[in-house]
């Protein structure tokens, strides 16, 4: 309960941030905000585990579309929505895990305390890393390109073996 | 172990592509850092994913018990390299029970866990526990093996038997030593009657008052300590019941507490079970006998079938002369109810348990239901006349009450019948 509510505060955080980001674009923001919101209860609730992905998907374009529309100013919020999000999702997944009835040593849930926070730790310092990267002028070119476009493509070719 | 990863693992990989690449075309770095902690999670889920390799067994501390006793039921566990979290679980019939059970432990390096499971026996049965399964996860809960564990280990619960002080003493016994004093006169402990001395007569029989009163030479007869043979005759055909309580279960009660105080009397003791698969127990005695017995009643159980049924699918040896034959039935199927009536035709000394399926019974409350209920009732009546006519005793016996009382109704049957014959 604790978990599916912190999950639920995590995406109610971004969704109020994205919507509340470009007042004009908000009727536009809020409605993608609010199926997101409604599949993720579906998920805590339900159990349906498989709209979990949709819910984050559907927070994450509510705010790029914000954000698209305020302007071409770097928000330095950005990583903290997307560990929201992370967070959303590893809460999410952990309290559907916790629906069943098992009887857990206490090493092994602050193990995976200790992990989701460690997580969201290093999600949050690379993320702003990659933000400070963009603000701090060191260049631009073919070089950075480059190694976007190799992150990208590395990206893709994970989750053509996760998948 | 069989590998399964998390559907979100997947989500994130993808999220984070959508991520990189909507950002690098749009020119936004909001997106690249909104997909970095997913990208981020999606490598995380990559270096975990790697085989626990959990291994181990399942121990019984003891394989047979008693019901209401407990049996601690160990899962040794062992992994090669260690295991973020492993949830073990051990699958349980009905009747038994366990607390922590699921258990969700962390095996470090390759350290050895061992689990203990109490297992409450609440009702008897024949069991075979296991294999555990058991789920290893890595930390984030991103990748999952799960594997079965240990081969099935047999567990025995045996019913709680009621403590009898009497029985139901049979009408003939049979040659051999036992503690039931026989109707016949020969050597032996209890005094039966007095008569003239005849020529062989021990001089020890000498009944010295009687003979200085009659003036003649008279000896004392006993009666014969003998076993006697007794057959417990279970009809399966039907189980009325209500939960965990129904006419089966009383039936197997009914039979464990009989065969153990028959057999400690030195009785032999077999077992019919009469219903859609016969089964028979030839008569003996002993503690061993009494083991074979109550397995084959755990392994005894109500099967449904319409195929005609009677005494000649039994062994001659299964139904010795002169043998005391114990009915415990619901009286509920026909088959049976003939086949009492053909062993009471055929000779043998009957008496019947009739466990009452009526508390198991509620009728539906309308007009026709309460109708339908007391024919019902009424039939019953006139199957118990039937055989009381036909001279066996039939005792109604409702699963919460004693068997005792229940034994001691047949043996005041039996002694208000043979009044009528004197």
């Amino acid at each position: 309960m604790i978990l599916a509510a912190a999950a639920a505060l995590a995406y109610a955080g971004v969704g109020a941030y994205a919507v509340t980001r470009e007042p004009a674009f908000a009727p536009l923001v809020a409605p993608v905000a609010g199926v997101g919101a409604v599949l993720l209860l579906f998920v805590l609730v339900r159990g349906f585990d498989e709209l979990l992905g949709w819910a984050l998907v559907l927070g994450g374009a509510a705010y790029a579309g914000g954000t698209i529309a305020h302007g071409t100013h770097v928000d330095e919020a950005a990583p903290l929505v997307g560990v929201a999000l992370l967070v959303c999702g590893e809460l999410s997944a952990w309290s559907l895990d916790e629906r069943r009835p098992v009887a857990k040593a206490r090493a092994v849930v602050l193990l995976r305390l200790g992990a989701v926070a460690a997580l969201a730790a290093a999600s949050l310092a690379v993320s702003a890393l990659v933000v400070s990267l963009s603000i701090a002028s060191v260049g631009g070119g073919l070089v950075w390109t480059v190694l976007g476009a190799a992150a990208a493509v590395a990206v893709v070719a994970l989750v053509v073996r996760t998948a | 172990m069989t590998r399964f990863d998390a559907p979100r693992l997947p989500t994130y990989a993808g999220l984070a592509a959508v991520g990189l690449l909507a950002g690098l075309f749009l020119g936004r770095v909001e997106l690249v850092a909104l997909a970095a902690p997913f990208a981020l999670a999606a490598a995380a889920g990559a270096a975990l994913a790697r085989d626990p390799q959990v291994g181990g067994a399942v121990e019984l501390a003891r394989e047979r018990a008693l019901e209401g006793e407990e049996v601690v039921a160990t899962v040794a566990l062992t992994s090669a390299a260690g295991a973020d979290r492993v949830d073990v679980f051990l699958p349980l019939p009905d009747e038994l029970a366990a607390e922590r059970n699921p258990r969700a432990v962390r095996l470090v390096g390759a350290e050895r866990a061992e689990l203990e499971v109490v297992l409450r026996c609440e009702r008897w049965g024949a069991f075979a526990l296991g294999p555990a399964l058991v789920r290893a996860s890595d930390r984030l809960g991103f990748h999952r093996w799960e594997a079965p564990l240990g081969p099935r280990q047999p567990l025995r619960v045996y019913p709680t038997v009621e403590t009898l002080r009497t029985l139901v003493a049979p009408l003939e016994t049979q040659v051999f030593v036992g503690n039931q004093t026989s109707r016949a006169r020969a050597e032996g402990i209890e005094f039966a009657d007095l008569r003239e001395w005849q020529p062989g007569d021990r001089l020890r029989s000498v009944n010295w008052r009687a003979s200085a009163r009659r003036n003649a030479l008279w000896v004392n007869q006993q009666h014969p300590e003998r076993n006697a043979d007794v057959v417990l005759f279970l009809d399966t055909f039907t189980d009325v019941r209500s939960g965990a309580r129904g006419t089966f279960d009383a039936t197997v009660r009914a039979a464990t507490s009989l065969a153990h105080r028959y057999l400690q009397r030195k009785d032999r003791v077999g077992v019919v079970a009469f219903g859609g698969y016969v089964s028979w127990l030839l008569p003996s005695s002993g503690v061993r006998q009494l083991y074979r017995i109550v397995d084959s009643l755990l392994q005894t159980d109500v099967v449904l079938s319409f195929a005609a049924k009677g005494i000649d699918l039994l062994p001659r040896r299964t139904l010795p002369p002169k043998a005391l034959v114990l009915a415990v039935s619901p009286l509920l199927d026909a088959r049976t109810a003939a086949a009492l009536l053909d062993l009471r035709a055929r000779g043998f000394d009957l008496v019947v348990i009739e466990v009452s399926p009526v508390p198991f019974v509620v009728p539906a409350g309308d007009t026709v239901s309460d109708l339908a209920y007391r024919l019902w009732r009424l039939t019953r009546e006139s199957l118990r006349l039937r055989y009381e006519q036909a001279g066996v005793p039939v005792v109604e016996w409702q699963a919460d009450e004693s068997l005792e009382a229940v034994l001691e109704e047949v043996s005041s049957f039996r002694r208000r019948a043979a009044l009528a014959r004197a």
